[in-house]
């Protein structure tokens, strides 16, 4: 009884890449993390992301260390160089710009996890809810998402700045109060296709509520694409941020972020090119270094890409 | 003759589609004693799967329209959703088709072997786990504990079944529907799961709905069969007898369609001719009469019902409920 089950085993394609002497459980979980740390590129990418989550993290250690704050001005010392005081050089104000960059980055990239995190949120319940119990429910829930996503997201965007004053919170918060409907519809189409399968059915059979169905059983599925949505996300909502800010419309000045550091810059463009270059710079290798993340791990977990 | 431990009575399930309503199951009565196993048997699309699944109230986005499902002496179609939750899985267990994709893949087998301890007893994650790896060494999966931490995808086909099967005996319920257990399965791998099946009817007292299109999984496995056809049970009786003297033209068309070591002479075999009728849109009469090598004149005009015919079997046919004989032809 025993002999021909296990010959029968035999016939599965190894998924795992090691079939050595130990056969260790090759989750789905395993199995992605390690194509994922088998992309160098990607690997790198989310090195520098996580780089640069950290030095935000530790902006008012460094502040502390060198004395000097993002506001702090110094009239005797504007449009300095780039050098060795002043590594990335001053503005119109004497104000330091790698300070004020590492201060930014506090900004750009909170503002961008928050609004990532609220638009996951919130999208994955409605787009879970609306998967699962499809009918009425499915119709007014999808046909609120077109609504939400044909709505011009710039006047938008510009309507609730003006009427809130953004910080951080809330700059988020106006930002994701978009981004959740295209998240909703992607995990809607995924429990589509998930609660087709007849692991559903029988773990129905066993007396699961509906509230377990949805958490344990159907969101590990789902994971996958909100993973990738994530990862895909934060470099878009980095631009998105900037260029609010870049308007006028997201973080005041004197609070230092990427994009308003831009606007500043344009002013005096001609006196220090250096101050257009550096938070343009630091905005490109981000954004950059977030999709090559994203498209790494969309390689890794998409479980559509799977061969 | 014992009380009947499930007693489904007059059962009516509805699909409503864009071309009309789909009466699935259409006035289905039969009844299962304590530890006896039952045959379901019909074509596909005769409504067996759609019958055990009313049974469990997971006919979704099927209605249950009339009819009654007597289980422990209450009615499992008026009970509230939270009181079917506590008989699924509990009193009443199922097993599906297609091992492959009734496992989640992204848990290890353990965890969902014990899912039902987790449901009904609140047992914790390393008692549940406990369980299941018992479960799982008693349906013969070798080493059970190692095996346990293993993926669906790091089983095979006959395994996940068992898992399958462990799993729906972990609440040690008193009923187990098997949906098509083996029809996903190769040959070798359907035997061992019918002798687990077999084994677990007999060790844990298990009464069992086996449905399966395949009537040598029948002989094999069941005391008593019912047949469908269309939706409604067109006869029922001893394994036995049902097959020595089918009572119906379908059951004994079926039973002509498939190859036998004992046949007598070299009878070819005989398909049943034309298709099963469109559930929306059922003939008059007999639902069989278009497909029927015996029709009279009547079974074209009145629906017959489901009537004794002898001792044992019953037959819902015009010309045998008239004495008439299946012979020929």
């Amino acid at each position: 009884m025993i002999g021909p089950s296990r010959v029968a085993e035999l016939d599965m394609p190894a998924v795992g890449i090691e079939t050595g002497a130990a056969r260790p459980a090759q989750s789905y979980w395993n199995e992605s993390w390690e194509r994922l740390r088998a992309n160098r590129f990607g690997m790198a990418a989310g090195a520098l992301i996580l780089v640069l989550a950290l030095i935000a993290l530790l902006a008012p250690v460094f502040s502390l260390i060198t004395n000097v704050q993002p506001q702090s001005i110094n009239l005797d010392e504007t449009f300095v160089r780039p050098g060795l005081r002043h590594l990335l050089g001053t503005d119109e104000l004497g104000r330091d710009t790698l300070t004020r960059l590492i201060w930014g980055a506090r900004v750009s990239l909170g503002v961008a996890f928050l609004t990532v995190a609220m638009s996951l949120t919130v999208g994955s319940t409605v787009g879970m809810v609306s998967g699962f119990y499809g009918g009425w429910i499915d119709d007014v829930l999808m046909r609120f998402v077109d609504v939400v996503l044909s709505i011009p997201a710039i006047f938008l965007f510009i309507l609730m700045s003006l009427l809130l004053r953004p910080n951080a919170i809330t700059l988020a918060a106006i930002v994701a109060s978009v981004g959740w409907g295209s998240v909703a519809r992607l995990v809607r189409g995924e429990v589509l296709s998930v609660k087709q399968r007849d692991f559903i059915l029988a773990t129905r059979s066993i007396g699961a509520r509906d509230m377990r169905l949805m958490l344990r059983h159907l969101l590990p599925n789902v994971l996958p694409v909100l993973i990738v949505a994530a990862s895909l996300g934060v470099g878009q909502i980095i631009l998105i941020e900037s260029a609010l800010d870049f308007l006028g419309l997201g973080i005041q000045p004197p609070t230092p972020s990427w994009g308003n550091m831009l606007t500043n810059s344009q002013s005096y463009f001609f006196r220090s090119g250096f101050l257009v270059a550096f938070p343009g710079i630091t905005i490109f290798i981000t954004v950059l270094a977030s999709n090559l993340f994203g498209n790494a791990v969309r390689d890794a977990f998409d479980p559509r890409l799977k061969s | 003759m014992t009380q009947p431990l499930l007693e489904v009575q007059d059962l009516h399930t509805v699909f409503r589609t864009k071309d009309g309503v789909v009466k699935a199951v259409d006035g289905v009565s039969f009844e299962l004693t304590p530890g006896e196993t039952l045959g379901i048997v019909g074509e596909s699309g005769c409504g067996k799967s759609v019958t055990a699944l009313s049974i469990m109230r997971l006919q979704r986005p099927g209605r249950i329209v009339s009819g009654k499902v007597m289980f422990k002496g209450q009615d499992l179609t008026r009970l509230t959703e939270s009181e079917m939750r506590e008989i699924r899985g509990k009193e009443i267990a199922m097993i599906f088709q297609d091992p492959m994709t009734s496992l989640n893949p992204v848990f290890n087998v353990g965890w969902q072997v014990g899912e039902p301890t987790r449901l009904h007893n609140g047992w914790g994650a390393k008692r549940a786990l406990a369980s299941a790896v018992s479960m799982l060494g008693r349906v013969g999966i070798p080493s059970a504990a190692a095996r346990a931490e293993d993926y669906p995808h790091q089983f095979s086909g006959g395994m996940r079944q068992r898992a399958m099967i462990a799993m729906g005996l972990t609440m040690t319920p008193e009923v187990l529907i098997a949906d098509e257990p083996t029809t996903a399965l190769d040959v070798t791998i359907q035997a061992q799961i019918l002798d687990l099946l077999r084994h677990v009817n007999r060790e844990f007292g298990t009464a069992t709905i086996l449905i399966t299109h395949n009537l040598g999984v029948v002989a094999g496995m069941c005391q008593r069969v019912i047949v469908m056809y269309a939706g409604r049970v067109v006869e029922s009786g001893p394994t036995p007898d049902v097959f020595a003297h089918p009572k119906h033209p379908y059951t004994w068309s079926l039973l002509r369609s498939i190859p036998r070591l004992d046949a007598e002479k070299h009878e070819p075999l005989r398909p049943i001719e034309g298709v099963p009728p469109n559930l929306i849109d059922l003939p008059s009469g007999c639902v069989f009469h278009p497909r029927c090598a015996f029709r009279i004149d009547r079974c074209t005009r009145d629906v017959p019902a489901l009537l004794q015919i002898n001792d044992t079997q019953h037959a819902a046919c015009w010309v045998t409920q008239a004495g008439g004989e299946l012979k020929g032809a």
